[in-house]
C-alpha cells in the first residue's frame, strides 16, 4: 500500500470567485483539480495543509476556446484533451506533444494543464518518503536547513520538471491569473523563479485561470517541437526536456525560440539565440547553438542520471529539433 | 504464438501439450482473486514497522512507553520480544525479526506497532524513542573488505559470509592449449524483482487455544511455518500458514521476511488480528534482490573456438544478512557448468557482508550475472578470431546424457535446436551484415536447474508430496501445497491428473496452499515445482487410477490389464459396448471403503544431488533447461537510448505441459532481463534506497516492451514429468550478453557495466571520441 493519505478538508467552489475567496480564507489552503502531483506528495507527507479546494466543479476552467485572439486553454482543461485536440496538434504541435509525454494515459486522463504548470519541483532527496526524509536530516526544501545536492549553497537547487511549460513558453503563451483583485495576464517565463522551494510567483490566494496562446498565422506560421530526455517512454520526468519554435520571416531569416525543462529549478527561454540564415551553414549554427544551451542549463544531482548526461542530451535534442524545423519550415 | 520444436514425434498426450489459459486466471483477469492485502480486516488492527535510521550502529536506547500509552495502540514489540534468529539456511541464521543491540542498515526493523487504524500507528512510531550510537558503515565489497574494516557479524571475519575456491580440470593445461586468452571485469548493478504486489501478511492469534494463523504472499509457506515456530517459541503444530493469490515473487519471497514474523509477533501481543501492509519502499527495503557482482573472468579460446579453460572470481555484495547468500555464490561457480564442455574451470567466490539491505534469491539465481559477462566474453573472443558466435556455442555444447566436472547430471539438451531456431528465426545470416548504422544484432546462450536436487532444509523426506480425494459426487480434489506466483503450476498439476485420469480438467478442483489442509511442500523456488510436484502428481493420479481400474474391471468382470479408459469412459478392451461412465466407476470405486484418498511423492535420486566436494549440492537438479536469443537494439545517437527492437527467444524447456504458460515464462524470463540489461538498478545515498518508489526503480514499461518471438525445443527429459524440464529461468541469462553484442555490433562499443543506462553509454562514447582524437593527433604527429 501507499503511506497513509493524511486526513484533510475538502471544498469544492463552484466559480472562480469562490475560489479565490476560500484561499483568500485558508492562504495555507491548498488547489487540487486532477491531483496527480499533490496526492501522491500529500501521501509522503510532504504537503502540510489539511485544506484542499477542488476546482474540478468550476465549468469555466475546462474551457478550450479558439477565437480571432488566439487559443485560450481553461487551466483544468485535461493533458489527455489537449494531446487528442486536432487543432492544437496541427497548430501547436510542441504542447501537443508536451502534454502526450507526460507519464502514463491514467495520469492524462486526470492531469490538468494548471497542475502540470503549477507541478512542484522534484529532487531524490526530496520525493522520497517521511521515514528517507527524517533519516537524511531532512532538506531546504522542507523542513531542513541543508540542500543535498549543494550542501555549500544557499538555495533549493530541486528541478522544475513539467512538460508543458517550455512548449507554452516557445508559443508565446500567456498566463491569465485570478487573484481577489480581480485578473492579471503575464507572459509565462514570468510564472517562474530560479529557486526549488519557491519556483512559482503566484500569491497565496491566486489561481491560474486560462492560458491565451496567440493566433495561428497561416502566412507566418510557427512550427514547432518538443522532446524529452528520459530512460523509460512513459512514467518518467524529463531529464531534460527541450521546446523549440521557429517562425521563417519574408527574407528566409528564421527565428527560433528555444525553451528548456528538468534542468533547472525553472523552465527558461533561452537566451541569445540568434536568427539562422541559409548562409551561415546549419552545422555551424547548430554547433553554436549546442555550445548556448550547456552553457545556459544548470543540471544538478536531482535525478539518479549523472547530470553531465542531461546536459548533453538538452543540447543534441535542441539540436535535432532545430534541425528538423528548420528544414522542414525551408521546404515548406 | 510460439511455434514448437519437437523431440520425439512419438510423444502423444491426449490432454498435456495442448495450451489451455491458467485455470486461476479468470479470479485474477476480473479483479476477483483476493490477495493478502484484500483479505478482510473490519476486525484487524493495523500494523507498521519503525525501521532503523541508521546504516550501522549500537542501539542504546529504546523507549516504547509513549507509543503504548498512546489511545488506539494495542501492541508495541522491539527485539526483545523474540530472542531467536531466523533464515533460510540452517547454518545461516543470523538475522532477528527486529534489531536486538545493533542494527546494521538503514530501514532495517527496530520496533513495530499494532493500532486501531494506520494514522494512530503512524503516529506511535513517531512516540518511540530510539538513540544509536553510531558505527563505521560500509556500501560497497571493497570497502567492507578492507583489512581494518569493523565487523558487521562478529563470526565473520573479514565480513566475508562465504568464500568459495572450487578447481576441476587441469587448469594450466587448459590454459596452454588457448589460443586466444582473454580477461576481463564486469560489474553488474543489484536489483531488485519489484513484483507488482507489495508485501503484506495478516495475523490472527487465540490467546484462548494458543493457535496461530498466518496468511501471507510467501512463496515458501512451509519455511514462514518453521520460522514462525521458532520465532515465536510455538510448537508447530498450533501454526496454520495460508498462502492466498500470490501478485508475484520471483525469489523475493523464496525465504521468511521478516515483516512475516513481526506480523505474528504485534498479533500475538495484542491478541487478536492484525494487517500489515508494506509500502513499495518497504518492499524494496526488505529486497532480497540479485547483489550488486564483480566478476573477473579469463577464458582461453583454442583457434577454432573451443573453450579449453575458464577462470572466474565472483565477489557478491551481499547486504547486511546471510539470508540465502553461500547458496547464490555457490550457484554463481556451479552454474560455469552445465552448458559447455570445459576440460577446466575454476571458481572463486567471495560473498561479503555491507550496510544495505540483504540481498537473496531472484530468478536466475546466482548464474546471470556470470552468464552474462562469459556470454559477452565468448563473443568477444570469437570476433577476434574470425568466427561465427553461433557456430562457437555449437562446438561446445555439453552432450546429454553426461555429467559435468562438478558432478552435476544432464540428461537432455536442446541447446543446438535452440540456437538453430533463433538463427534461422531472426534472419541473422541474412541480414546481419546489412543493418543500418546504429542497429545491431547480439545472440547469447544461457540455462538454468529444474529445482534443487537436494533442498536447503534438507529432512530426507520425499521433495514432493501430492493427495488426491475422490468422492461421491465425482469430483476429484487435489491438494498441493505448492504456491503458484503467477507461473501456473497449480494449472500444471491439474494438467497432470486431467492427463493420466483422462478425465475432463473440469472434473478437477484444486486446493493449495493451507498448512491445515494440503501437504507440506518445499514451496516455489528454484523452478522446482513442474518438476518435482508434477511427477509427484502423476504419481498421485497413477495410483488413484489403479483403484478405479480395478473397480471397473470388477464391475464389468473383466482384468484389471484389460481395462481401457477413454475420454472418462471406461470399456474393456475388445468388448467396447461394455463401458461405464466415470461417474458411474468413481462409486463402484467407493463401495467398499467409501471416500478415497491417495497420494504420490516424488524423490530426487542421490546420483541428482551434486558432487562430494563442500557446497557440492548447490546447482544439482534433475535437469538443465536451455535457451538462446538473439536481440536486435537501435541506438539513438543523441541520446544514447537503446532500444530493443525484437526479441528472437527460444528454450528448451524438456516438454511443454502448457505451452500457453510456458511461452508467458520465457517472454517474462526475456523481459526481466531486458529490465536488468536496460535499466534497473538500486541506488543509495549513503544507505538510504534513492530507488525507493517504480518512479526510480526504472522497471520497463510497455513502451520498452518489444515484440518477442517465441520458439518452445522439446528434449522430452528422460526423468520429466512428460519430459518436463523448468520454463521460468532459463531465457533470463541470455538477453543481458545479447543486448550488450548487439550494442557492440551496432556501435562497436563493450560495455562491461550492467544496466547499459544512456548515460553510461554515452560516458562511453564520449570516451571513445576523445581517445579516437587522441590517437588521430598523436599519428598525425608521428607522420
Amino acid at each position: 500500500m501507499s503511506e497513509p493519505m493524511p486526513p484533510f478538508e475538502l471544498s469544492r467552489p463552484q466559480t472562480v470567485g469562490q475560489a479565490v475567496k476560500a484561499l483568500n480564507a485558508l492562504p495555507e489552503g491548498r488547489l487540487i483539480a486532477g491531483g496527480t502531483d499533490l496526492i501522491a506528495n500529500m501521501r509522503r507527507g510532504l504537503v502540510e495543509s489539511k485544506n484542499l479546494i477542488d476546482i474540478s466543479a468550476i465549468a469555466e476552467l475546462h474551457e478550450m476556446e479558439f477565437g480571432k485572439d488566439g487559443l485560450r486553454i481553461g487551466a483544468g482543461v485535461t493533458l489527455r484533451e489537449i494531446c487528442n485536440d486536432m487543432r492544437i496538434r496541427a497548430d501547436y504541435p510542441a504542447i501537443a506533444q508536451a502534454s502526450d509525454g507526460v507519464a502514463g494515459p491514467g495520469h492524462r486522463a486526470a492531469a490538468t494543464i494548471g497542475g502540470n504548470l503549477c507541478q512542484d519541483t522534484r529532487c531524490i532527496y526530496y520525493n522520497q518518503s517521511h521515514w528517507w526524509r527524517k533519516s537524511n536530516g531532512f532538506c531546504l526544501k522542507f523542513k531542513g536547513d541543508i540542500c543535498h545536492v549543494a550542501p555549500t549553497g544557499r538555495r533549493c537547487r530541486a528541478a522544475f520538471s513539467g512538460d508543458l511549460a517550455p512548449a507554452l513558453i516557445v508559443h508565446g503563451t500567456n498566463i491569465q491569473i485570478a487573484g481577489p483583485g480581480g485578473t492579471r495576464r503575464v507572459a509565462i517565463a514570468e510564472l517562474y523563479n530560479e529557486d526549488g522551494s519557491d519556483y512559482l510567483r503566484l500569491a497565496p490566494d491566486e489561481i491560474i485561470i486560462a492560458v491565451h496562446l496567440p493566433a495561428f498565422n497561416p502566412m507566418a506560421p510557427v512550427v514547432s517541437a518538443y522532446e524529452k530526455v528520459r530512460m523509460r517512454g512513459a512514467i518518467d520526468y524529463p531529464l531534460a526536456g527541450v521546446a523549440v519554435s521557429c517562425r521563417r520571416s519574408n527574407t528566409g531569416e528564421a527565428e527560433l525560440q528555444i525553451a528548456v525543462t528538468g534542468t533547472n529549478s525553472a523552465p527558461f527561454l533561452l537566451k541569445n539565440v540568434s536568427p539562422f540564415n541559409a548562409g551561415d551553414g546549419l552545422d555551424n549554427y547548430l554547433a553554436d547553438l549546442s555550445k548556448l544551451i550547456q552553457k545556459q542549463v544548470s543540471p544538478q544531482r536531482t535525478t539518479t542520471a549523472a547530470a553531465h548526461y542531461r546536459r548533453l542530451t538538452a543540447a543534441a535534442v535542441a539540436q535535432r529539433l532545430a534541425r528538423k524545423l528548420l528544414l522542414e519550415s525551408s521546404s515548406g | 504464438m510460439s511455434k514448437r520444436t519437437k523431440g520425439e514425434p512419438g510423444t502423444r498426450h491426449a490432454i498435456a501439450g495442448k495450451p489451455v489459459p491458467l485455470v486461476d486466471g479468470i479470479e485474477k483477469v476480473t479483479g476477483k482473486a483476493l490477495y493478502t492485502a484484500d483479505l478482510e480486516t473490519e476486525d484487524a488492527l493495523i500494523g507498521r514497522i519503525l525501521r532503523s535510521p541508521v546504516s550501522h550502529g549500537l542501539i542504546s536506547r529504546l523507549d516504547v512507553s509513549k507509543a503504548l500509552a498512546l489511545e488506539g495502540v494495542r501492541a508495541v514489540v522491539t527485539g526483545a520480544d523474540c530472542d531467536h534468529t531466523y533464515g533460510v539456511i540452517p547454518i545461516a541464521m543470523n538475522e532477528y525479526p527486529l534489531a536486538r543491540d545493533k542494527v546494521r542498515y538503514r530501514g532495517e526493523a527496530v520496533a513495530a506497532v499494532a493500532a486501531i487504524d494506520a494514522a494512530t500507528a503512524e503516529l506511535a512510531l513517531e512516540l518511540i524513542e530510539l538513540e544509536i550510537e553510531e558505527l563505521q558503515a560500509y556500501y560497497t565489497a571493497e570497502e567492507a573488505r578492507a583489512p581494518d574494516a569493523v565487523l558487521l557479524h562478529d563470526d565473520k571475519p573479514g565480513n566475508l559470509e562465504r568464500e568459495v575456491h572450487h578447481e576441476f580440470g587441469d587448469l594450466q593445461a587448459g590454459f596452454s592449449n588457448a589460443a586466444f586468452v582473454l580477461s576481463e571485469r564486469f560489474d553488474c548493478a543489484e536489483v531488485n524483482h519489484a513484483q507488482m504486489e507489495p508485501h503484506a501478511a495478516l495475523a490472527y492469534y487465540d490467546d484462548e487455544r494458543s493457535r496461530l494463523t498466518v496468511h501471507s504472499v510467501t512463496q515458501v509457506p512451509f519455511y514462514v511455518h518453521l520460522m514462525l515456530a521458532r520465532c515465536l517459541n510455538m510448537d508447530a503444530s498450533r501454526i496454520r500458514v495460508v498462502t492466498p493469490f500470490v501478485g508475484g515473487g520471483f525469489g523475493s519471497r523464496t525465504e521468511t521476511l521478516n515483516f512475516e514474523l513481526i506480523v505474528a509477533l504485534l498479533a500475538r501481543a495484542a491478541n487478536g488480528k492484525v494487517m500489515m501492509r508494506l509500502t513499495r519502499e518497504e518492499t524494496l527495503i526488505t529486497h532480497r534482490g540479485r547483489p550488486h557482482t564483480t566478476v573477473k573472468l579469463k577464458i582461453g579460446m583454442t583457434n577454432e573456438g573451443r573453450i579449453a579453460a575458464v577462470e572466474c572470481e565472483t565477489v557478491q555484495r551481499g547486504g547486511a544478512y546471510a539470508g540465502y547468500g553461500l547458496v547464490t555464490i555457490l550457484y554463481a561457480g556451479a552454474l560455469l557448468h552445465g552448458i559447455y564442455d570445459i576440460a577446466a574451470i575454476k571458481y572463486d567466490g567471495y560473498r561479503v557482508y555491507a550496510n544495505l539491505p540483504p540481498c537473496g534469491a531472484m530468478r536466475g539465481h546466482g548464474t546471470v550475472d556470470v552468464r552474462h559477462a562469459f556470454e559477452c566474453m565468448i563473443d568477444r573472443m570469437a570476433r577476434e578470431l574470425g568466427l561465427d558466435p553461433f557456430q562457437v556455442r555449437r562446438m561446445n555444447m555439453v552432450a546429454a546424457p553426461s555429467r559435468t566436472l562438478n558432478d552435476l547430471m544432464v540428461n537432455s539438451c536442446g541447446l543446438g535446436e535452440c540456437i538453430d531456431a533463433v538463427e534461422k528465426a531472426s534472419g541473422w545470416k541474412e541480414r546481419k551484415a546489412k543493418l543500418p548504422p546504429g542497429r545491431g544484432l547480439g545472440m547469447a546462450c544461457s540455462h538454468y536447474v529444474s529445482g534443487a536436487a537436494k533442498p536447503v532444509h534438507w529432512t530426507g523426506e520425499p521433495h514432493a508430496v501430492v493427495s488426491m480425494k475422490l468422492d461421491f459426487d465425482g469430483g476429484i480434489t487435489v491438494f498441493t501445497g505448492a504456491s503458484d506466483i503467477g507461473q501456473g503450476s497449480t494449472t500444471m498439476v491439474a494438467l497432470a491428473a486431467a492427463e493420466i485420469l483422462n478425465v475432463d480438467i473440469a472434473r478437477i478442483r484444486l486446493i493449495t496452499n493451507d498448512s491445515a489442509v494440503t501437504p507440506k511442500d518445499n514451496g516455489s523456488y528454484s523452478s522446482r515445482v513442474t518438476f518435482m510436484v508434477g511427477n509427484a502428481a502423476i504419481e498421485a493420479s497413477k495410483n488413484l487410477r489403479k483403484i478405479l481400474v480395478a473397480a471397473a474391471a470388477k464391475k464389468l468382470d473383466a482384468n484389471p490389464e484389460d481395462i481401457i479408459c477413454e475420454a472418462e469412459t471406461f470399456s474393456v478392451r475388445g468388448s467396447e459396448q461394455s463401458m461405464m461412465s466415470f461417474a458411474d466407476v468413481a462409486i463402484a470405486a467407493l463401495a467398499d471403503d467409501g471416500t478415497i484418498n491417495v497420494k504420490g511423492t516424488f524423490t530426487c535420486p542421490p546420483e541428482a544431488q551434486g558432487g562430494k566436494h563442500r557446497g557440492g549440492a548447490v546447482g544439482s537438479t534433475m535437469g538443465f533447461s536451455y535457451a538462446a536469443q538473439v536481440v536486435e537494439v537501435s541506438i539513438d545517437p543523441d541520446t544514447c537510448l537503446v532500444t530493443v527492437e525484437k526479441v528472437w527467444a527460444a528454450l528448451d524447456c524438456g516438454f511443454a505441459i502448457n505451452p500457453l504458460a510456458v511461452e508467458g515464462q520465457i517472454e517474462g524470463s526475456v523481459w526481466m532481463g531486458m529490465g536488468q540489461a536496460i535499466s534497473e538498478e538500486t541506488v543509495y545515498a549513503n544507505g538510504l534506497p534513492v530507488h525507493g518508489s517504480l518512479l526510480e526503480y526504472r522497471m520497463p514499461t510497455i513502451v520498452e516492451s518489444p515484440d518477442i518471438d517465441v520458439t518452445i525445443v522439446e528434449s522430452i527429459d528422460p526423468l520429466g514429468p512428460f519430459g518436463a524440464k523448468e520454463a521460468g529461468e532459463g531465457a533470463l541469462s541470455g538477453f543481458p550478453p545479447a543486448l550488450v553484442n548487439a550494442i557492440a555490433d551496432a556501435i562497436g562499443i563493450d560495455m562491461n557495466t550492467l544496466p547499459v543506462r544512456p548515460d553510461r553509454l554515452m560516458e562511453a562514447l564520449v570516451a571513445r571520441r576523445r581517445k579516437d582524437k587522441i590517437t588521430a593527433r598523436n599519428s598525425e604527429e608521428v607522420s
